[in-house]
Parts: structure tokens; sequence; C-alpha cells
């Protein structure tokens, strides 16, 4: 019987091959802030659309928004969608879920301080129906391309490209590739929305494998921090938001620069703001 | 149960075999074929001309960034005193003006870059910015010859990171790893943010394929310098892939 068990173990070795084309992202992930660190840390200002291909209608929804919104009670405890939360100023933390039988992993889950849990399913199950619930995290599958995972996000509800009011509509999907170079992890996002984007946003971010951090909870308490009546939602009507040249001023950029578009993307854009 | 063990071992030795194990015995009777080429071996392609897309650090590539305006960079106080007495005119009249499109910076400058084979064993970029010219070498390995002297891209040792491909198997895509050294003290940010002579540049090319067509190139460079940086400075720059080089437009290096 022994003999039988050894050679039954002998022969299984020599069966099996080991699943070489998963990468592992699960570990402890410092964010490198060392791309738009202004933006991402004390936050981006009023009017900066520096590069990123809007269109008139996202001009319009940001040139209305006022940074007071995030004063209400309903906005103050809102995650980071899935989209932006990859450049939010946070920790990461993957997660894998692996199949007890195959030993393939079926899942990561990404958290960030200030986010939802974030699954991304690599069982090959479907997106859901379009009527299905939209969420902050959206609903996210991925699939492997050689060692970089590549995910797709659909189900977002609406959120923000830019923390200063340019808005990404529900009805965008993400594309995400996650790659791992040794101990950095770069992540890069094609944000396609056909409300207010023009051409797809693309955007790579970078972490680098910290072990000894740690995620901190965020219990986020709501308060009344303004007292203004119940209905009154802070906003500033077309043409009438005072601030959208000062980060033009400022910086002196040109303030057809600041409004973005998909032109301020592409390297000939600095031969038309060129000074003579 | 004698006949039973025995067709495990039958099963077993076929195993063993089918596996592959006896190879060597195999090889050693045949003659070896000539090893593939890099550019033979190549798991992605990275040929073709290439637009940087600047949606990040706008207002410090695409424009000259002021003096003082450091944002972002981990500089030690040397790289401070290095870039507060930063003077453009100086740099263009000494022949330092291309500081800013050396290897450490010459990927996050916008502009185009057009990537080919320069023989099957290096791969070369040419830059529209700066007009410059980098050559990744595989095979070699290590710092640059001391003979050599120091220059705006130094020496680049290349290396492939194929994914997949064992046991036979074709390659499932990969990466090209490069290691740059021997590099002439540049700027990682026009406007004089300092990178000396014993920096070292690592950088990771990755390529992706999207629905509609597009194709991107995604490099993460990460810059070591123990004197003017105070922890490994990342970035990663992306490029889009362009029909051809009807647009290409080298220029020079420029100050301002």
């Amino acid at each position: 019987m022994k003999v039988r068990i050894t050679l039954l173990w002998f022969v299984a070795a020599l069966v099996v091959t080991p699943a070489y084309a998963q990468m592992d992202f699960s570990g402890e992930w410092g964010v490198r802030m060392y791309e738009d660190q202004p933006e991402r840390v004390p936050g981006p200002e009023l009017g900066d659309f520096l590069g990123i291909p809007i269109n008139d209608a996202a001009r319009l929804r940001a040139a209305a928004w006022d940074a007071s919104l995030q004063t209400l009670r309903e906005w103050q405890c809102r995650p980071h969608s899935a989209d932006y939360i990859w450049r939010g100023p946070s920790q990461l933390k993957i997660s894998k879920e692996v199949d007890p039988v195959s030993r393939e992993i079926v899942a990561f889950h990404a958290e960030w301080l200030r986010s939802v849990d974030r699954p991304v399913y690599l069982d090959g199950r479907p997106h859901p129906s379009p009527n299905a619930p939209h969420t902050w995290g959206g609903f996210s599958t991925g699939r492997w391309e050689g060692d970089m995972l590549t995910v797709t996000v659909t189900h977002l509800k609406e959120g923000y490209v830019r923390r200063n009011g340019l808005p990404r509509s529900d009805k965008a999907t993400v594309r995400e590739h996650w790659i791992r170079n040794g101990d950095f992890l770069t992540v890069m996002t094609v944000v396609t929305d056909p409300v207010y984007l023009t051409e797809p946003f693309v955007r790579t971010t970078d972490y680098e494998l910290t072990v000894n951090q740690q995620v901190p909870p965020y219990p986020c308490g709501v308060v009344q921090e303004i007292v203004r009546p119940k209905d009154q939602v802070p906003h500033f009507l077309p043409g009438s938001n005072p601030y959208m040249e000062e980060f033009a001023t400022k910086h002196k950029i040109p303030v057809e620069a600041t409004r973005g578009g998909a032109e301020t993307m592409y390297p000939e854009f600095r031969a038309k703001i060129r000074k003579p | 149960m004698k006949r039973e063990v025995a067709g495990l071992w039958a099963v077993a030795v076929v195993m063993y075999v089918g596996a592959g194990l006896s190879r060597p015995v195999i090889a050693a009777q045949q003659p070896q074929p000539p090893a593939p080429t890099p550019r033979a071996q190549a798991p992605i392609d990275l040929t073709g001309y290439w637009v940087s897309i600047v949606t990040e650090d706008w207002r410090w590539r695409m424009v000259t960034p002021p003096k003082g305006d450091y944002a972002s960079v981990p500089m030690t106080p040397a790289a401070r005193k290095v870039a507060d007495a930063w003077d453009p005119k100086r740099d263009a009249a000494s022949g330092e003006a291309c500081r800013a499109y050396g290897a450490g910076a010459i990927m996050r400058v916008p502009g185009r870059i057009h990537i080919t084979w320069e023989n099957d064993t290096t791969l070369r970029i040419d830059t529209e910015a700066g007009t410059q010219t980098r050559l990744f070498r595989f095979g070699a390995s290590g710092p640059a010859a001391p003979a050599a002297p120091p220059s705006w891209q130094g020496r680049s040792a290349a290396q492939w990171q194929i994914s997949g491909g064992r046991r036979g198997a074709p390659p499932a895509g990969g990466s090209l790893r490069v290691v740059t050294t021997g590099l002439r003290p540049g700027y990682l940010r026009k406007n004089g943010v300092p990178y000396s002579a014993n920096a070292v540049v690592t950088e990771y090319y990755n390529r992706t394929n999207e629905p509609n067509g597009d194709t991107w190139l995604v490099v993460t460079t990460v810059v070591e310098d123990p004197m003017y940086l105070n922890g490994r400075f990342v970035t990663s720059s992306h490029f889009k892939k362009a029909a051809d080089g009807s647009v290409w437009n080298p220029t020079p290096c420029d100050v301002s």
C-alpha cells in the first residue's frame, strides 16, 4: 500500500505544472507621489484642467462647482471612486483570494485609506446587467496578459477626474493595467467617458512595496460643518465663478491652456502657447 | 499487487521521459542551434513611432517651471543648493544646453520617440526633443567602461523580462528592463533640479493594447542618486503609438 501511495505522489508531481503566468500583486504598497504631488496631497487648484481631454460640458460643470459642496452631510464621507483612488494620497493594500483546489488566484481586493473594498474578479464571471446598481468601486473583472493584469471596470457612480469639480459620468468605463516590476507597481488607467471626455484619459501611477505599512482605519462621521438652510447646495451659476483664472495668473500659464481639452495633452501644444 | 506496482512504475517512467528530463542526454548527442538573438527573442514589439501624452506633471513638463518650483521631487539639501543656482543662459553658453535631455529625464520630456533595432543586439531610441539617441545594448551589464566618457545618454544595459515560456511554451508577454549608468550630470526638471554623474537610471518598458485600437508604451523610470535624491525617484510616462513618422520633427536642446 505504501509503495502504491509513494508512486502515485511521484506520478502526480511529474504531471502537475505550476501556474507560472500569475503575478502576485498582493501586499502593502506605499504610494509614491513624485508626480502631481500638489494636486494629490493639498489638492488641485480651481481652474486647473491642464492635460485632461474634457469637453465643454465638463468645463461648464467644473465652473459651477463650489468646494464648499464637500461640507454637505451627503458628501462628507463620500469615498474616491475606483478610477480616481489610484491617484489619491493613500497607501494601498492588495490581498488575494485563492481557489483552495486549483490554487489559482480568483480575485484581488484593493483597499486604500478612505476607500471601499474593491474586488477584481478573475474567475470569468460576466459583468452584470447595465441596469444593475452603480457603486463607488464599480464592478471589476480581470484577465492575464502575460504577467500584466488587465482590468475592466463598469458600473461606476458619477465621480471626478480631478478633485476640483471636473466630472466623470456614470456612463464611463475604465480599463486598468497592473504592471509589477520587482518592488514597483505601475498602474495605467484608461478612462473612457462618452459624456465628458473627447478622448480616453490615460494616467500611470506608481507604488513601491512597503512591508512595514498598514492601511489605517478611516471611520467617518457626519457632522454639521456649516450652518446653512437645508435645501441650499453650494454652487456657481454659469459665468459667475470668479476663480476660474486664478490658477493661470498665479502660475503664469496661458488661460487657454488651463481650460484643458485633448489638444493640451499633445507635445505640439507647447508651440501654440510659447511666447514670441 | 506486483503487477499493479509494476504498472505504476511504467507510468512514472513514461512521465519522466515525457516531461523532457532526459533532454540533456539527447542534447549532448546533437549540435546545439545558435541562441536566438535579443531581437528574435523580443516578447513585445516596441518599435515604431510613439508620441508622449502629457496628462501628468503638465506645468513642469509642457512649460519651463520657474526657479524654485521643485514640488514632487525628493531633493537633498545639496540638490536644492544646485537648483537655486540654476542659470539657463550660463548653461547655454557653456555647452550644457542638453542637461534637461539626459537619460534621467528624457522620457519625461514631451515629444515623439522613434524606436528601431540598430542591430540584433541593440535597440535604439531617437527623440524629437533635443535630438537625442539612446542605445540599449543587450548582453552588456555592469557600469560604464572607465574609458568611456560620461554622456547625456550614458551606457544602457538591456534585458528582456519574459513571462511564461517555461517548459517549451511560447512567451506570454514580457517587458524590457534597462539600466543606465555613465551619465553626464543633468537635470530631472528643466529648472535645474539636478542628478549627478553617479546617478543610476533603471527603466521598465511595457506595452498595452486597447479595445479601441490604441497601443500604449508605458515607461517606468527609477532614478537613484544618493547625492541629490532622498529616495528612489520613480515616475511613469506613457506614449501612444503613432501611425507613422510623417510629423517627425526633431528639435535641438533648448534651455528656455
